[in-house]
């Protein structure tokens, strides 16, 4: 009878350390996932989501350049360039400067993050279909591009739950998918393929290389507010 | 086939572009193209666009060969902002004429957007080149870091080559700390009088190693960085120089004290194998070995084995030298005591002998055998080791000095091994003082009755008749003769003292058994004896006729000097083991000591004798000689 009443009692008084005791091991794959880990810190949450889009960029830095190298020709790259308001995520309302990024809200970031992922991951699933068909396509292209966009699911997730932690939201929907941004249209010619490809992939980079600027901004925030303006 | 047609457009596209003209110069600026004619006529173009830090940029223009256009003011710089379709192109936010630069503040600079840049000269005359047109991230070339410096990490032990950490500290324009910039920084390094550059494996790192570089060379090291999964370095830092001189000097005091420490170490095995090896040696010099005592001429191996012949032959005086009669001394001052004199004639070793075994035999009254040489000591039959302890060799010829009274020597038993009488006389006595010894009667069977005869002779009682009882050795002599009595007889003499003889006279020694008696020593006073004790049957006594004894000095000849029974009388073999020591009980009218006869004995040998009992209250027990004068009735 002494035993429980002293096992309950411990039990009652370490409660609240559950919630910040996080459980490293069996979240070492997932950032989130209430149901596998659903103790985390709110720090190491932003750690991964944080190496993860990193991760993701220069994957993705590197399938542009392949692709490039691959299928574009030497005149045509530039064309890139001027397809710069032509990437499909031009719509949201993202600012592009660093003056301007400064100055927006830590809710802001994330949402902005998060409209970022969200978007791409239907394109990117297109993207894999595309390079399939491709008669040369070297293995190490369809490989990057099938992680990339595996890693953007789990970099969703991981948002999500940020949002939830830090912004004490509830659940967001993901309510830019209803808008589908990406409307598939069947290329004419092989080139016009590539060229559709090579601009997707350009647009592609620039947004995850955005996505990570904004969270690396976040975490500034999050440590040291005032050095972060 | 899809492939095939690719190539086939690209081919097209080829030709078309090549057919379109000459690449204006300049152009794509972004892509590095080194293209140049220069024959073509230089427009005014741009020449390039940079970013440090990925929050401003800059761009540069040149006139060309448009020399009317190069006075500033001439060209205006227009850019475009691809935000949307609508964007205007819109002029230089702040113009740098002596460079001919426009710079965009960060107001003006938005990245993952395209810019778009051109020329304008008067009269809207429009210098565009459709390739100038970039997106910001595309341009930043980071600033190189500072504050490069090294250390030297170690060295090899072969003093060849060495390694060296390089630190250094990301550019300040550079905002990474908010992560605004994430750069890689390339370590580049080369020989002094090399051209090419080793460059390193990119890393986020501020610090990074370098490993092999040689001793006693000049290195030069310098370093930039770029953006990730962006194309562009940063320009190049500063070169600084490394370079580690040879430290021959710790090494070589290494090796050297190595060299002595292994030196010391073997030295000391060495020295350490030699005073094992040679212990016996040291030790004997730093602690001499104290001589274990020991007496002259007897081995005390000999004890431990128990030959008990060997030792008594050399107690007697046979290790003629090697025991000095110890009675000698003992007896100096005593002026009762008498003692029995040998003549020591200094003979050959040949004729020795014969006298000798002559002697023995005639002594002994028995026939002539032959007789083996007879020994001299105990050269031959008694070997002694003769080690360090000290010992004298048994043959001493000190002692046939003739001229010194050779003190008493007794017959000596005969040696087991030779089965022989042994009768070494000290000197020895010519034959014709011999022959007028008194006859010893011994009733032995043969020589071999002296065989186990000790050489002391321990006075156990004394006869009224003049008789001394003798006790034999404690161990026991396998007595081959049986006979009961047996009468040996020592005499003496003395050269000088040879015309002294008197009448025989006999000596009549009975021996008792002493059989667990205590030991008491005595000495005879005696007179000149009367008649001899009828030989007592039966238990191992000895009568041995009392003869008369020579005096020691003539001149110094005392009456009625007792003769002195050394205690090197041989005994005759017994049968039954005597005690060598009783106790004097009392001393009777005619100067006899009395001696406690043993228990087991039947009748007491000297049944004249009155039964013992002590006198004048005495203890009984050892009587000293001063004593004896009160002991006289």
């Amino acid at each position: 009878m002494s035993l429980l009443t002293v096992t309950v009692s411990w039990a009652l008084l370490l409660w609240p350390c559950l919630f910040t005791v996080s459980v490293p091991l069996d979240c070492k794959d997932e950032q989130v996932s209430i149901t596998r880990c659903p103790f985390i810190s709110q720090e190491k949450l932003l750690d991964r989501v944080i190496q993860h889009a990193e991760l993701i960029s220069r994957i993705s830095e590197e399938t542009c350049s392949l692709f490039e190298e691959m299928f574009v020709p030497f005149p045509l790259r530039l064309q890139r360039n001027q397809a710069g308001y032509t990437c499909i995520t031009k719509a949201l309302p993202i600012p592009s400067s660093k003056s301007e990024i400064q100055q927006i809200s830590d809710t802001w970031l994330l949402h902005s993050v998060l409209m970022l992922v969200q978007s791409w991951i239907e394109p990117l699933i297109y993207l894999q279909t595309t390079l399939d068909q491709y008669d040369n396509a070297p293995v190490i292209l369809l490989n990057k591009t099938k992680w990339v966009s595996e890693k953007l699911i789990s970099l969703e997730q991981g948002v999500v739950v940020l949002i939830k932690k830090l912004l004490d939201e509830g659940a967001l929907t993901a309510s830019f998918s209803e808008q589908s941004l990406f409307q598939y249209e069947p290329a004419p010619d092989l080139l016009e393929s590539v060229m559709r490809d090579y601009i997707l992939l350009s647009c592609f980079k620039k947004d995850t290389h955005k996505m990570e600027i904004f969270l690396k901004l976040l975490k500034c925030r999050q440590t040291d507010k005032y050095n972060c303006a | 086939m899809a492939i095939h047609s690719l190539s086939c457009h690209l081919l097209l596209l080829l030709l078309m572009s090549s057919l379109d003209g000459l690449i204006k110069p300049g152009s794509a600026f972004i892509h590095d193209w080194d293209q140049r004619a220069s024959s073509v006529t230089l427009e005014p173009h741009i020449t390039g666009c940079l970013s440090r830090d990925q929050e401003t940029f800059r761009c540069w223009w040149s006139p060309g060969n448009f020399q009317n256009l190069s006075s500033s003011g001439a060209l205006r710089f227009f850019y475009l902002k691809k935000e949307s379709p609508n964007s205007q192109w819109k002029e230089c936010p702040h113009y740098i004429y002596s460079n001919r630069e426009c710079f965009f503040n960060m107001t003006y600079t938005s990245v993952w957007i395209t810019y778009c840049m051109q020329l304008r000269g008067e009269n809207n005359v429009t210098f565009y080149n459709e390739n100038d047109c970039f997106s910001v991230e595309d341009i930043v070339r980071p600033d190189p870091p500072v504050n490069l410096n090294w250390t030297v990490l170690s060295i090899s032990p072969s003093g060849v080559s060495f390694d060296v950490r390089v630190k250094w500290e990301p550019p300040p324009s550079a905002d990474m700390a908010t992560g605004w910039i994430r750069v890689h920084y390339e370590l580049q390094y080369r020989e002094r009088n090399t051209t090419k550059w080793e460059a390193l494996e990119m890393q986020p790192q501020h610090q990074q190693t370098i490993f092999g570089l040689h001793i006693g060379k000049k290195y030069e090291v310098h370093i930039r960085c770029r953006m990730i999964g962006f194309k562009k370095f940063g320009e190049l830092s500063d070169s600084i120089f490394i370079e580690v001189s040879e430290v021959e000097s710790t090494e070589t005091t290494f090796s050297f004290t190595i060299v002595v420490v292994f030196g010391i170490v073997g030295i000391l095995i060495l020295v350490m194998l030699i005073i094992v090896s040679q212990q016996h040696r040291f030790m004997k010099i730093l602690l001499p070995p104290v001589p274990a005592p020991k007496i002259k001429g007897i081995n005390a191996e000999m004890l431990k084995k128990g030959k008990l012949e060997e030792l008594n032959l050399i107690l007697s005086g046979g290790g003629m030298g090697g025991l000095p009669p110890f009675a000698a001394d003992f007896y100096q001052d005593e002026p009762w005591v008498e003692f029995i004199e040998v003549d020591a004639e200094d003979t050959d070793s040949g004729e020795k002998e014969d006298h000798q075994g002559l002697d023995t035999q005639r002594l002994l009254g028995l026939p002539q055998p032959i007789n083996q040489p007879m020994n001299i000591g105990c050269a031959n039959t008694i070997s002694f080791p003769d080690d360090d302890s000290g010992r004298a060799s048994c043959y001493d010829p000190d002692l046939l000095d003739q001229d010194t009274p050779v003190l008493v020597t007794t017959l000596l038993p005969g040696q087991p091994e030779n089965g022989e009488a042994l009768l070494d006389v000290v000197g020895g006595t010519s034959t014709p003082e011999r022959s007028e010894r008194p006859l010893v009667q011994i009733q032995t069977t043969g020589p071999q009755t002296w065989v186990n005869t000790d050489f002391y002779a321990q006075v156990s009682n004394v006869m009224p008749s003049g008789g001394v009882v003798l006790s034999p050795g404690q161990q026991l002599r396998t007595q081959e003769s049986t006979s009961s009595t047996e009468q040996e007889e020592t005499q003496k003499r003395e050269k000088d003292s040879e015309g002294e003889e008197k009448k025989e006279q006999q000596f009549e020694l009975v021996v008792v058994d002493p059989e667990g008696h205590g030991n008491a020593t005595e000495s005879i006073a005696q007179q000149a004896l009367t008649t001899p004790v009828s030989p007592i049957p039966g238990e191992g006594y000895q009568t041995i006729q009392p003869q008369q004894v020579e005096t020691r000095q003539a001149a110094a000849s005392e009456d009625n000097q007792s003769p002195y029974v050394g205690p090197e009388f041989p005994m005759a073999q017994f049968s039954v083991p005597v005690s060598d020591y009783t106790i004097v009980q009392e001393v009777d009218t005619q100067h006899s000591l009395l001696l406690h006869p043993p228990p087991h004995q039947s009748p007491p040998p000297c049944l004249p004798q009155p039964p013992p009992k002590s006198l004048f209250g005495m203890p009984v027990g050892y009587i000293t000689p001063d004593l004896l004068g009160n002991l006289s009735p």
